[in-house]
């Protein structure tokens, strides 16, 4: 007798899994988690990267030993296979997620603005997928480069780091694919610091006050400093 | 001439509702989900209802005409809900709310129901806190109060300027609940347009899918009404655009009497009129007179900006007639004397129909800051509407129909006079009397949902053979016929003026002749040009679109249509009662100082009208009623 | 004054789209804009064509119903303000004005500037409440709660479930509409029993019904009449967190 009025859609969940707690693993706001969780591992493996880049300001003697004690850790094989790791989850998690969003908006706005402060709506927030695909392919090019460039000895035991990468900078076409991937990597952190930190469930008026100028800051200044280091490479390897 | 029996238990007014509960017939739990319960409205009154019926087992059937239950007017109320809890130690209580109702009410009401209302009024509080309804804390943590329209005791519980919208959210919340556990039935975008009656009693209803268009039967063991109050019928009110009379009237068609549509009440303090086009009235607190000062210029035509007349040229006009309540008076009073400054020619504004409410006074007292913690949300929302700075010039004010205290008459048991067909909340006539007092609208439509509806409908299904019926039934194919061809025939005028130039043309008549004060002669003129208007309604409108779909203007043509037969009930209705009370100002009946004056003698009764067929009069039935416990007198606010 | 309006007309909820021009003459800058459209359509009705369909009820801002997507903004440029309430001395003569519905997988349009948010009711029906059968509450004051509480728990109770945090986002997600109410109950002593079941049917509900994730830009926030930061976002996180730690659903 009865149309049914108010339909009942039954949790038709995105992700597969069948025990109630893990299920939640496959939720929306887990996949947020997990993007954040593993962005800021990330964000924390630059921070490393960059410091440790930095050295080559230091000569070549120090740089090259620099790299050789690292390699030489056992434990890097386990480290390098957990990066992989958290950038995979970090990727696919990310696509996923979009092609999801996309699809909740299968119709599109005529006219869409920004809607102003409060919202933290940028370009960079805008465009964290052309971005996180455009930081894809630069890692492509970035680790076939130095993680399997040429292998120059260093008299003092391990590869001359140093000098592969004067060679590799002394391109003006190579300083400037650089350079602009570390753009599109600071406009990707640019929004993604501090949103990685909301994503964790950190949001209090003072840790805003905190994070947003913090997140950009530090943005800017990983991109910074590796743009600074390639241009310098490429100076230094064209003296 | 007949009277009515309200079926109020016998005993001292304390003990009649824990009495009659005893003697009241309970259905077994096993056989509560045998049957069904149709509750037409979702706001406090019909959420409460529907989810404590469903609580309680029954098949419940909930309709609304918004996308939403959450979305039912009672959503707007700002101020606070009372209760005789006496939490502040002030010398509340039970009778004393008890006391102050019937009082406020101007003699009007009836004391068992009243009585019934402050005693539960108690547990509403309660139930709401459990449900997680925010209300305001002190700093220890309990329950904040304040004092509210006049009170002498603070006894309302409040949830910021959004007390209504909190408590609609928790009876919301309670009612998915019951549509999770699939106890209750939801059908938002419905529009109840009949009643169906078989074997004289209320079965089931016919709506209109208002996505669809199409016309739906439902049918139920019992019906419960809770579709609010018919204040829209004034076109400009305090009322949501969508509330309606029409599932009243429509019910009232069918044999529902309808009681006391007359009593109408008029709140002070409402931003004016600023143009033709306006399609609401936007209330704001009355609070704001607790601080403000009103006043109007003391010539006539003085047409001066307010900075510019001098302190000596402005009459304070409530202080210098009330020199003991000043601005605090009643709403009924402060909205009449506005009315009488403007009809002398001395409101303000460019329409000349508002009045000054000052705050210069209060800044220099307390401070800028002072009236900004207090009333910050206010003034910022009339610079929103008026775009004027409420803190530098004084806000202008006019009175607007906000609550109608008359409804379809119910027993003690809350049900009409249509077995089966129960009333709650705004929509039913019985707690209010002639005026409501403030903060006395939510307590009333909860204690109805919540409290009184779960163990009156249960004695009523337990004591009734209530044979299976099917949607097939003659009954259902007849008022499901009507409608459609009630739809055919708004459609089918096809004339020239717009749903809403009938509207505004009955407003203006309703507003002018049955506003805030009638007379013999204005109600006549009311009663001529209603059935004027009501037949260039149906030679003249124009109701564009299609039966078969979402048609807005459809919906708003049936509304119009029942208001323009409403209307001449309410006309009706204030012209028979040839006293003042309350809301109801008679200005043939007014004391030397112009206070409404009541006739006891003749007029202590509830006007329970009903409905004898198109263009026939309506038949009046009385329920008198008696004053055991509170005596009549004569208000005075001197 | 004079302005042009772009309206989106769509006849039924598989019918196409489109925007289509109107003029909305003499219009005075005190009406409200959805006082603007009123003259549009009885413009419309006087000519016998069919009106605009759009949600509005109580035009003070509290019901939620309306829902109009004002210039690419919803509820339009006034910040803490639904479109109900936006005046059109906002506006100036002349001006080109473009009005879309709420658009999500979750709210399909019913008819023109109308869409259907029953998806919302769904989301409370799953957890959005505590589980109180009238009757038999301890008296009010048994629960005490802090000033402070209480006035976080209030401010994100003031949501009016009109969608436009839905709307602004660009994933249409209903992530803010879902915090403010697990914050609410969460904040409070009432709300603690169910705390880890509620969180979780609630996320679930919200994704079963097709709204996307959130990316925390925050557009939400900035068009959210009653101001409800995205903190109350971040609660779910946290929520969620502790729900799958202590097993809870």
């Amino acid at each position: 007798m009865l149309t049914c009025a108010f339909e009942r859609r039954n949790s038709k969940l995105r992700g597969t899994v069948s025990s109630p707690r893990l299920r939640l693993l496959g939720s929306s706001v887990a996949t947020k988690l997990l993007i954040g969780i593993t962005g800021l591992a990330l964000v924390l493996y630059l921070i490393v990267h960059v410091v440790g880049n930095l050295l080559i300001f230091l000569g070549p003697d120090f740089f090259n030993r620099y790299a050789y004690t690292l390699e030489g850790n056992p434990l890097l094989p386990i480290v390098e296979i957990g990066l992989l790791l958290v950038f995979l989850i970090h990727i696919l998690r990310t696509i996923r997620n979009f092609v999801l969003n996309q699809r909740a908006r299968p119709v599109r706005y005529v006219e869409k603005r920004r809607a102003g402060w409060p919202s933290r709506k940028s370009f960079p927030s805008s465009t964290m997928i052309v971005s996180g695909l455009w930081l894809v392919a630069f890692l492509l090019v970035h680790v076939k480069a130095f993680r399997y460039g040429a292998e120059y000895p260093w008299p003092a035991g391990g590869r001359d780091l140093y000098r592969l990468e004067l060679e590799t900078f002394r391109s003006p076409l190579v300083v400037a694919f650089y350079a602009i991937s570390m753009v599109v990597i600071g406009a990707h952190l640019w929004h993604g610091i501090a949103s990685g930190f909301q994503s964790l469930g950190a949001d209090t008026p003072a840790w805003r006050r905190f994070i947003l100028p913090a997140g950009k800051i530090v943005a800017v200044a990983i991109a910074g400093a590796f743009i600074v280091i390639a241009i310098w490479a490429h100076l230094q390897g064209a003296a | 001439m007949p009277q009515l029996d309200a079926r109020v238990p016998a005993g001292p007014i304390a003990g009649k509702w824990d009495r009659h509960k005893f003697e009241m017939k309970l259905v077994n739990p096993a056989n509560k989900r045998k049957f069904t319960l149709i509750v037409v409205g979702t706001g406090l009154a019909g959420a409460s209802a529907a989810s404590s019926l469903g609580e309680l087992g029954y098949n419940v059937l909930s309709f609304c005409i918004q996308d939403s239950p959450r979305r039912a007017h009672s959503i707007a109320a700002q101020g606070g809900i009372n209760a005789a809890k006496n939490y502040q130690n002030d010398g509340d209580s039970v009778y004393r709310l008890f006391y102050d109702t019937v009082k406020g009410g101007d003699y009007r009401s009836r004391e068992a129901n009243v009585y019934r209302l402050a005693q539960l009024s108690v547990n509403i509080i309660d139930q709401c806190v459990a449900q997680g309804v925010p209300f305001a804390r002190d700093y220890g943590g309990l329950l904040d109060n304040r004092s509210f329209g006049g009170a002498q005791v603070s006894r309302t519980f409040y949830a910021r300027g959004q007390t209504g919208q909190q408590l609609l959210l928790g009876a919301y919340q309670s009612l998915m609940r019951q549509v999770h556990h699939e106890t209750v039935t939801l059908f938002p975008r419905r529009e109840m347009l009949d009643l169906v009656v078989v074997d004289g009693r209320a079965r089931g209803i016919v709506v209109r899918n208002l996505k669809t268009g199409e016309i739906e039967r439902y049918a139920a063991d019992a019906v419960i009404l809770a579709t609010g109050g018919y204040g829209t019928a004034y076109y400009l009110s305090t009322n949501a655009v969508n509330s309606n009379v029409t599932a009243a009237w429509r019910a009232h068609k069918r044999g529902a009497y309808f009681a006391n549509p007359c009593y109408t009440q008029i709140h002070p303090t409402c931003i004016p009129v600023s143009g033709e086009h306006q399609s609401k009235l936007t209330l704001m607190s009355e609070s704001l007179r607790n601080d403000g000062r009103v006043w109007v210029p003391r010539k006539v035509g003085d047409r001066r900006p307010p900075e510019q007349i001098p302190e000596d040229e402005r009459d304070y006009y409530l202080e210098r007639k009330y020199p003991s309540f000043g601005n605090l008076v009643p709403r009924d009073v402060a909205s009449r004397n506005a009315k009488q400054v403007c009809d002398d020619g001395r409101g303000v504004g460019e329409t000349g129909l508002a009045v000054y409410l000052d705050f210069a006074d209060a800044i220099r007292r307390i401070g800028i800051e002072g009236i900004r913690d207090k009333y910050g949300n206010l003034f910022q929302m009339y610079q929103k509407i008026t775009d004027e700075n409420p803190y530098e010039t004084p806000m202008r004010i006019y009175p607007a129909i906000h609550y109608t205290m008359g409804g379809l008459w119910v027993d003690y048991n809350l049900m009409s006079t249509i077995p089966g067909l129960h009333v709650l909340g705004e929509a039913n006539f019985s707690d209010h009397g002639a005026n409501r007092l403030g903060a006395s609208a939510l307590m009333q439509g909860l204690a109805d949902g919540y409290f009184v509806i779960p163990y009156t409908i249960a004695d009523y299904l337990a004591s009734t053979p209530l044979p299976k019926i099917s949607t097939d039934h003659d009954a259902f194919k007849q008022a499901s016929d009507a409608a459609q061809r009630q739809i055919n025939a708004l459609l089918d005028v096809k004339g020239t003026r717009t749903i809403r130039h009938f509207h505004r043309a009955l407003g203006r008549i309703l507003w002018d002749d049955v506003g805030m004060s009638r007379t013999a002669e204005s109600l006549t003129r009311a009663l001529a040009e209603i059935p004027k208007l009501r037949e260039e309604f149906w030679h003249d409108v124009s109701v564009p679109g299609a039966p078969d779909n979402l048609n807005q203007s459809l919906e708003y043509a049936g509304r119009v249509a029942d208001y323009l037969d409403f209307a001449e009930l309410l006309a009706l209705d204030a012209q028979h009662r040839r006293e003042s009370c309350g809301g109801h100002f008679r200005e043939e009946s007014q004391t030397p100082d112009g206070e409404a004056l009541r006739d006891d003698e003749h007029f202590s009764y509830v006007a329970a009208w009903e409905y004898t067929g198109p263009g026939q009069r309506p038949e009046l039935h009385k329920e008198p009623l008696v004053f055991d416990e509170v005596h009549p007198t004569q208000r005075s606010y001197k | 004054m004079r302005l042009k309006l772009r309206i989106w007309r769509q006849a039924g909820p598989t019918a196409p789209g489109r925007l289509e021009d109107y003029a909305a003459d003499d219009i005075s800058p005190d009406m409200s804009f959805l006082e603007m459209l009123d003259v549009v359509n009885e413009g419309l009705v006087r000519q016998g064509k069919d009106a605009i369909a759009f949600d509005s009820d109580c035009r003070e801002g509290i019901c939620g119903m309306c829902s109009l997507v004002v210039n690419g903004v919803p509820h339009g440029p006034d910040r803490g303000t639904t479109v109900c309430q936006l005046h059109m001395r906002r506006y100036k003569d002349g001006d080109t004005i473009t009005i879309e519905p709420w658009r999500a997988r979750a709210f399909p349009v019913v008819k023109d500037l109308i869409v259907d948010r029953s998806a919302f009711d769904r989301i409370i029906a799953a957890g959005g409440y505590v589980s109180v059968n009238a009757g038999g509450a301890p008296d009010g004051n048994a629960i005490p709660i802090s000033k402070a509480i209480y006035e976080q728990a209030m401010d994100s109770a003031a949501c009016i479930g009109c969608g436009a945090c839905v709307a602004a986002c660009k994933n249409a997600s209903a992530h803010l509409f879902m915090g403010a109410k697990i914050s609410q109950l969460a904040r409070l002593p009432q709300g603690q029993v169910e705390r880890a079941s509620r969180v979780a049917a609630m996320v679930h509900q919200a994704d079963a019904e097709g709204f996307g994730s959130c990316s925390n830009e925050g557009e939400c926030e900035a068009v959210c009449p009653k101001e409800i930061p995205i903190s109350n976002i971040a609660r779910i996180t946290r929520e969620l967190v502790k729900a799958v730690w202590r097993g809870g659903e």
